[in-house]
C-alpha cells in the first residue's frame, strides 16, 4: 500500500486555502526552485496529491515526483516512458502536451504520443500501459485524463491532421477499453441512441455526423477532443468540447459538421451521448469549442469560447441560457438561443482562394486559457487572448500523416494594442467585474484562492498575484521563462501554505516542445508569430518550477 | 553599307530574347537517374546525382523549376508544419540554421525519407523529380547569399518577403527564437 | 474558268460549316442562349444594313464627285440637313442595340427559381465541379464534364484557383470570367437534351486550348440517376486486375493528388477520381475514356498535355495495365 493521496479531482482553478491573502500576497519570497531540464511548453499544472509534488515536462516527457517532507524537495523518483518521436510533428501553437491525473495510489499519466499508463504513486512503478492512440494518423494525447469512478476518460487530439476524434473510457484497474465513441460518423459510432436528446439538432433525424458533412469527408474531420473533460458525479455524465472539423479551409466541407466544434454531455458508464450544444457549427476559424468548461456551484456549466462569447448551460439538458460577448468580436453580432448558433457577419466569412482581414476573434483566442472560477467572489477569472487575423483559406490535401490545413493566418493585437487580459467576469451581471489589459496574450491558466487572491502567469515569464475583487496588483515574481501553465498551491506538510508555478513556454508561443520559429514569416506558427514579434526570448530554455511562500 | 550595319546591330538585341528552358517533360531514364544520390552513412550529406551535374543543376538554378518548388510547398503540406519557412509543428527553414546540413542531398533525404521527430516521409508521394524541385525551393528559401534565380511572388497573403527580392536570411534583421 | 470561280466564290460558305454543332451560338439549347441568338441576328442584319447604306452613300457621293458638285446656300444647308439627319439615325440605331443588349443579357445572371447549383473551380488546365445541395451528403466533386436537367434553371458559380480562365458554352450562355478572389456567376437553362461543349475562353497559360468541359443535358429522371450514380462510393473491384490497380493507386503517388471516395484515397489536388470511367473524356476534354487513353495519359501524361502538373510516375507494364483498367471501372 502507498500513500493515501488526496481525493480525486479537486477543482485545479480554486483553492479553499487562505493563509495567503490580499493583504500579506506581497510579503510571497521564493521558497525553493526545480529545474526540469526540459525546453518546450510546461503547460501541465504541478500535481499535489499528499507529500508529493508531481511535475509533467512536455513531449518527450519525464515525470517527477518531488518529496514536500524533505528540504528543497529532493526527487523521490523519476519515470520516463520511451516517447514516440513522431508526435513531435503532430504540435504546434497549443500548449497541449498530455496531461496527469492522480486518484487515490495510483497516478493516470496521458502522454503526447498516444499512451495512458497508470503508475503507482508512491514508487512510480508502471501498473499497466495501454496506446488508445496513435500518432501516425495524427492522433495525439494532449488532455489530462478524467477520472469518473472505476474508469479513466481520454479523448484524443490532433484535429489539424485530419483524424477523427474520440473520446473513450479505460478501466482504472487494467487500462482495457470499456467503451469508445467517435465525433463524426454514424449514430452508432458516435453512441447516439435512446438517451440523446439534443435540443438544437432536428430529434428524428439519423446519422448527423455523417449527412452535415460532404460524402466521406467526416472520415478526416477532426474534432477530436479540445480542453480537459469534466464530469458530474450526481448527473452521472462526462462533459467536453469536440475540437474543430478538418480541414480548416471551410469550403471543403459545406453543412454543419456534427458533431466538431461543439459541448458534447454523454453517460460516463456507457459513453452513450446525452445532449449536444452547437457552439462553432461549420467552423470557419478552426477554433473547436475552446476555452475550457466549468460547473459553478449553482448548478450551471460555463464556457467562455474561444469564439468571444460566453456560454452559460444546463448541465441537464445543454439548454443554453445565455452567451455575452466577454472578448473583442467582429465575426458575429451574437449568439441566437434558439438555435445555439452565432449569427455570422458576412464580410469576415473565410472563402476559398481569398485573404479575409481583421477577423475578430482570432484562433487563439481560447485555446489553453483555463479560467478559474471562485465560489468566494462569484467570479470568474478568465486569461484571454484579446487578438484577431487574417485568414486566407485554400485548397487542402489530405495525405495522410501531413497537416490537413488549408488557410495562411496571420495574428495580431486586436484594436486598441494590447494582446491579452485578465478578465474578472460577472457571470449573474454578465459583465466584466474588472479587467487587467496584459501585453501579451495569456496562455496559462488563473488559480483563485479563498484568500481572495488570483495568480496567474504571462508569456514574457510573470507570475502575477492581483486581488480577487479588484484587480488590483498584489506582487509579481520574474521568473526564468514564459508561463503558459496554471499556478497551483497546497498546504505543505509543514502547515504553510505554498504558490507553485511551472515556468517553460516552448520556443517563443508556448508552442508544446522547443521548437525553432522564424518570427520573420508572419504566417510562423499559425500566425501566432506575428502577434509575439516583441515578445524577448527565455532567459532559460529549461523549464524551472518556483515554489513560493510567506516569510 | 550603313544600314547594313544597323541591321546587324539590330540583331544584337536579339539575344535578349533567349527564354529560360523549361524542361516540362523529363526522360524516365533521366527521371530514374537523378534519384540516384549517394548519401553518407546517417543520412546527413552526400553526392548528387551525376545526372544532376551534367544538367547543371537545373533544381537550383532553373526559376521554372524552383517555382514548382513553390507550388508543391503548398500542395504537398509542407506549409501545415513549416508555414511558408518560420515553422509551426515543424522548425523554421528560413532562420539558417539547418539540422540535417543545408545541401541539396541531405533536403532531399529529408524530404525522401522522412526524419525523426515528425517529418513525414514523402518517398511514394512525390516522385524524384517533385523532391529535387522542391529540395531547391527549400535551399533556396533559407539560403544566406542571393541567387539570379528565384521563385515568383505569392498570389496571396504575404507572409515575409519575397523570395526573388533578397536572400531570406538577409531579409530582415535577424530575430530568431529556439 | 468559270466553273474554278463559281468554287471559289462558295469557298467562304464552307467558314459556315464552323457555326453548327455542339459548340455554336447559332445553335442555341436554352432560352437565355435563345435570347442571344436573336441578338445576334438582329446586330448582324441591323449592321449589315446600315454598312449597305453607308456603301450606297459613298458610291454616290464618288458619283457626285464626277458629275460635278453643286454649290451655293441652298446646297449648303441641304448637306447640313442630310449630315443631321444621319448623326440622329446613328444614335438612334446605337442606343435601340444598346437597349436590345440590355434587354436580352441582363437576364443572364440571375437565375430562375429553386436553381441548381454548380460550382467550377478552374485551374491549370482543368474544371472542378462542385455539385451543391441544401443537404451537405449530396454534395460531390467531379471534375471536366458537368450534367444538367433539362428545363430547371442552372446557376454556375465560378472561381478560379490561379489564373483567371472564361467559362464558355456557346449553345447555353455567354462567356463568364473565373477570377481568383472574386465571385461570378452565370445562369441558363437548357431546353434540347444533348451534348454540348463549353471551352476556356480566357487565354490562361500553355494548355489553354486543352480546357474543355462537357455538358451533358438529360431529362431530370436521367439527371437524377447520374446524380445518385455520383454520391455513391465506387463499386468494388470485381476482378484481380482491378484489385491490383485499386492498390497501385492507393500504394503510389496517385492517392496524394485524386480521391476515389470509399478508398484511402483523399486528395484534392487534381480531378477527382471516384467516377473517371463514367466520364466521356479525360484531360479536360482532350481524349476519350478508354482504357487505353487512360493509360496512355498516366503513362505519359506531359507529352500528352505538356506543363499540365500531373508527374510522370515511375509504373512497371504490369502495375500500368491494372491501374487503367481500375481506373476504367469507376463508372
Amino acid at each position: 500500500m502507498g500513500p493515501q493521496l488526496a481525493t480525486a479531482q479537486p477543482d485545479p482553478g480554486f483553492s479553499r486555502l487562505d493563509e495567503i491573502t490580499v493583504e500579506n500576497a506581497g510579503r510571497l519570497v521564493p521558497a525553493w526552485s526545480f529545474r526540469t531540464g526540459t525546453p518546450g511548453a510546461h503547460a501541465t499544472a504541478p500535481l499535489i496529491a499528499g507529500d508529493t509534488l508531481f511535475v509533467l515536462t512536455p513531449f518527450p516527457h519525464t515525470l517527477f515526483a518531488l518529496d514536500l517532507t524533505r528540504p528543497g524537495a529532493a526527487v523521490k523518483w523519476r519515470y520516463m516512458p520511451p516517447p514516440d518521436r513522431t508526435a513531435d510533428g503532430l504540435t504546434c501553437c497549443d500548449a497541449a502536451t498530455g496531461g496527469l491525473a492522480a486518484s487515490g495510489d495510483r497516478l493516470y499519466l496521458n502522454t503526447l504520443d498516444g499512451h495512458t499508463i497508470s503508475l503507482d504513486a508512491a514508487g512510480g512503478q508502471v501498473v499497466w500501459d495501454a496506446r488508445p492512440a496513435h500518432p501516425q494518423t495524427g492522433e495525439t494525447l494532449a488532455a489530462a485524463p478524467l477520472v469518473a469512478g472505476n474508469r479513466i476518460i481520454i479523448g484524443s487530439a490532433g484535429d489539424d491532421a485530419g483524424p477523427r476524434g474520440w473520446l473513450a473510457a479505460l478501466d482504472a484497474a487494467t487500462g482495457r477499453q470499456d467503451w469508445k465513441v467517435f465525433d463524426t460518423g454514424p449514430d452508432a459510432e458516435v453512441g447516439i441512441g435512446e438517451g440523446f436528446r439534443p435540443l438544437y439538432d432536428p430529434p428524428q433525424a439519423r446519422d448527423r455526423g455523417v449527412s452535415t458533412w460532404p460524402p466521406a469527408a467526416w472520415q478526416q474531420g477532426g474534432g477530436g477532443l479540445s480542453g480537459a473533460p469534466v464530469a458530474d458525479p450526481a448527473l452521472g455524465l462526462v462533459f467536453y468540447q469536440t475540437g474543430h472539423p478538418a480541414p480548416w479551409n471551410p469550403d471543403q466541407r459545406p453543412g454543419e459538421n456534427r458533431w466538431t466544434s461543439g459541448i458534447f454531455a454523454r453517460d460516463a458508464a456507457s459513453g452513450a451521448a446525452r445532449w449536444f450544444d452547437p457552439i462553432n457549427p461549420h467552423d470557419l476559424y478552426a477554433m473547436g469549442a475552446s476555452g475550457g468548461l466549468l460547473p459553478t456551484p449553482d448548478g450551471r456549466l460555463v464556457h467562455p469560447d474561444a469564439n468571444g462569447f460566453l456560454y452559460v448551460l444546463d448541465p441537464a439538458t445543454g439548454k443554453m441560457l445565455s452567451a455575452t460577448r466577454f472578448l473583442p468580436v467582429n465575426a458575429a453580432r451574437g449568439i441566437d438561443l434558439a438555435s445555439a448558433v452565432p449569427i455570422r457577419e458576412d464580410r469576415y466569412v473565410t472563402v476559398q482562394d481569398r485573404t479575409v482581414r481583421d477577423i475578430c476573434p482570432a484562433w487563439p483566442a481560447g485555446s489553453n486559457a483555463q479560467a478559474a472560477y471562485s465560489p468566494a467572489t462569484g467570479l470568474l477569472y478568465i486569461p484571454a487572448a484579446t487578438l484577431c487575423m487574417d485568414m486566407a483559406a485554400r485548397s487542402a490535401s489530405y495525405i495522410a500523416g501531413t497537416p490537413f490545413g488549408g488557410a495562411d493566418v496571420r495574428v495580431k493585437p486586436a484594436p486598441g494594442g494590447e494582446e491579452g487580459a485578465l478578465i474578472a467576469w460577472d457571470i449573474a451581471a454578465g459583465r466584466a467585474a474588472w479587467t487587467v489589459p496584459e501585453r501579451f496574450p495569456l496562455r496559462g491558466g488563473a488559480l483563485a484562492t479563498a484568500g481572495s487572491v488570483v495568480f496567474y502567469g504571462t508569456l514574457d515569464g510573470l507570475l502575477k498575484a492581483v486581488d480577487a475583487r479588484t484587480g488590483r496588483g498584489l506582487w509579481q515574481f520574474q521568473a526564468t521563462a514564459g508561463i503558459v501553465g496554471r499556478p497551483a498551491t497546497f498546504r505543505a506538510p509543514d502547515g504553510h501554505q505554498y504558490v507553485a508555478v511551472l515556468a517553460g513556454a516552448g520556443g517563443l508561443t508556448g508552442t508544446a516542445s522547443a521548437k525553432e520559429i522564424d518570427v520573420r514569416d508572419a504566417t510562423a506558427a499559425r500566425g501566432f508569430a506575428n502577434a509575439l514579434r516583441t515578445l524577448p526570448p527565455p532567459q532559460d530554455r529549461s523549464g524551472t518550477l518556483f515554489v513560493f511562500r510567506l516569510p | 553599307m550603313r544600314a547594313r550595319h544597323l541591321l546587324l546591330a539590330a540583331c544584337a538585341f536579339l539575344v535578349a530574347c533567349q527564354r529560360e528552358q523549361r524542361d516540362l517533360r523529363t526522360d524516365p531514364p533521366v527521371a530514374e537517374a537523378l534519384g540516384q544520390v549517394a548519401v553518407m552513412p546517417g543520412g546527413i550529406g552526400g553526392r548528387p546525382a551525376a545526372i544532376d551535374r551534367a544538367l547543371g543543376h537545373p533544381y537550383q538554378t532553373n526559376a521554372y523549376q524552383l517555382n514548382q518548388g513553390k507550388r508543391l510547398w503548398d500542395w504537398f503540406n509542407c506549409s501545415g508544419c513549416h508555414a511558408a519557412g518560420g515553422g509551426a509543428s515543424g522548425p523554421a527553414l528560413t532562420d539558417g540554421s539547418w539540422r540535417y546540413g543545408p545541401d541539396m542531398v541531405s533536403i532531399f533525404v529529408s524530404i525522401r525519407d522522412g526524419r525523426p521527430n515528425g517529418m513525414p516521409a514523402f518517398r511514394g508521394k512525390l516522385t524524384d523529380e517533385q523532391i529535387l524541385q522542391l529540395s531547391g525551393y527549400v535551399q533556396a528559401m533559407g539560403a544566406e547569399t542571393a541567387s539570379t534565380a528565384a521563385p515568383s511572388r505569392n498570389d496571396t497573403m504575404q507572409a515575409r518577403a519575397s523570395e526573388n527580392r533578397a536572400p531570406a536570411a538577409a531579409a530582415f534583421p535577424k530575430q530568431v527564437s529556439r | 474558268m468559270a466553273a474554278t470561280s463559281r468554287l471559289a466564290s462558295c469557298l467562304p460558305a464552307l467558314l459556315c460549316a464552323g457555326c453548327g454543332g455542339w459548340q455554336s451560338a447559332l445553335q442555341p439549347g436554352g432560352e437565355q442562349a435563345g435570347h442571344l441568338k436573336v441578338l445576334i441576328q438582329l446586330f448582324t442584319i441591323v449592321c449589315g444594313i446600315v454598312w449597305l447604306l453607308v456603301m450606297l452613300v459613298l458610291a454616290a457621293g464618288l458619283w457626285r464627285r464626277h458629275s460635278g458638285t453643286p454649290t451655293g446656300a441652298a446646297a449648303e444647308r441641304r448637306s447640313a440637313r442630310l449630315v443631321g439627319a444621319a448623326t440622329a439615325a446613328s444614335v438612334l440605331v446605337i442606343i435601340g442595340l444598346t437597349l436590345a443588349s440590355y434587354v436580352a443579357t441582363h437576364g443572364l445572371a440571375a437565375a430562375g427559381a429553386d436553381p441548381l447549383v454548380i460550382r467550377v473551380r478552374g485551374s491549370q488546365w482543368w474544371w472542378e465541379v462542385t455539385y451543391m445541395d441544401p443537404s451537405p451528403d449530396r454534395t460531390f466533386l467531379t471534375a471536366n464534364e458537368i450534367h444538367v436537367p433539362v428545363g430547371r434553371p442552372i446557376r454556375v458559380e465560378l472561381a478560379a484557383s490561379d489564373v483567371i480562365h472564361s467559362f464558355w458554352a456557346p449553345n447555353l450562355a455567354g462567356k463568364q470570367d473565373l477570377i481568383p478572389g472574386r465571385d461570378n456567376a452565370l445562369s441558363f437553362t437548357v431546353d434540347q437534351p444533348g451534348l454540348y461543349r463549353e471551352q476556356c475562353a480566357e487565354f490562361c497559360g500553355l494548355q489553354h486550348a486543352h480546357m474543355a468541359m462537357l455538358i451533358v443535358a438529360e431529362p431530370a429522371a436521367s439527371f437524377d440517376a447520374w446524380r445518385d450514380g455520383q454520391i455513391a462510393e465506387p463499386p468494388a473491384p470485381n476482378d484481380a486486375e482491378q484489385a491490383a490497380g485499386r492498390l497501385v493507386f492507393t500504394g503510389k503517388a496517385c492517392a496524394a493528388c485524386h480521391t476515389v471516395r470509399g478508398t484511402p484515397a483523399a486528395g484534392t489536388l487534381g480531378p477527382d477520381l471516384t467516377h473517371v470511367g463514367s466520364r466521356r473524356t479525360i484531360a479536360a476534354g482532350m481524349l476519350p475514356t478508354t482504357r487505353g487513353s487512360l493509360a496512355a495519359w498516366i503513362a505519359d501524361p506531359q507529352t500528352i498535355k505538356p506543363g499540365n502538373n500531373m508527374p510522370m510516375v515511375p509504373l512497371t507494364a504490369d502495375e500500368l495495365n491494372a491501374l487503367a483498367a481500375y481506373l476504367a471501372s469507376l463508372k
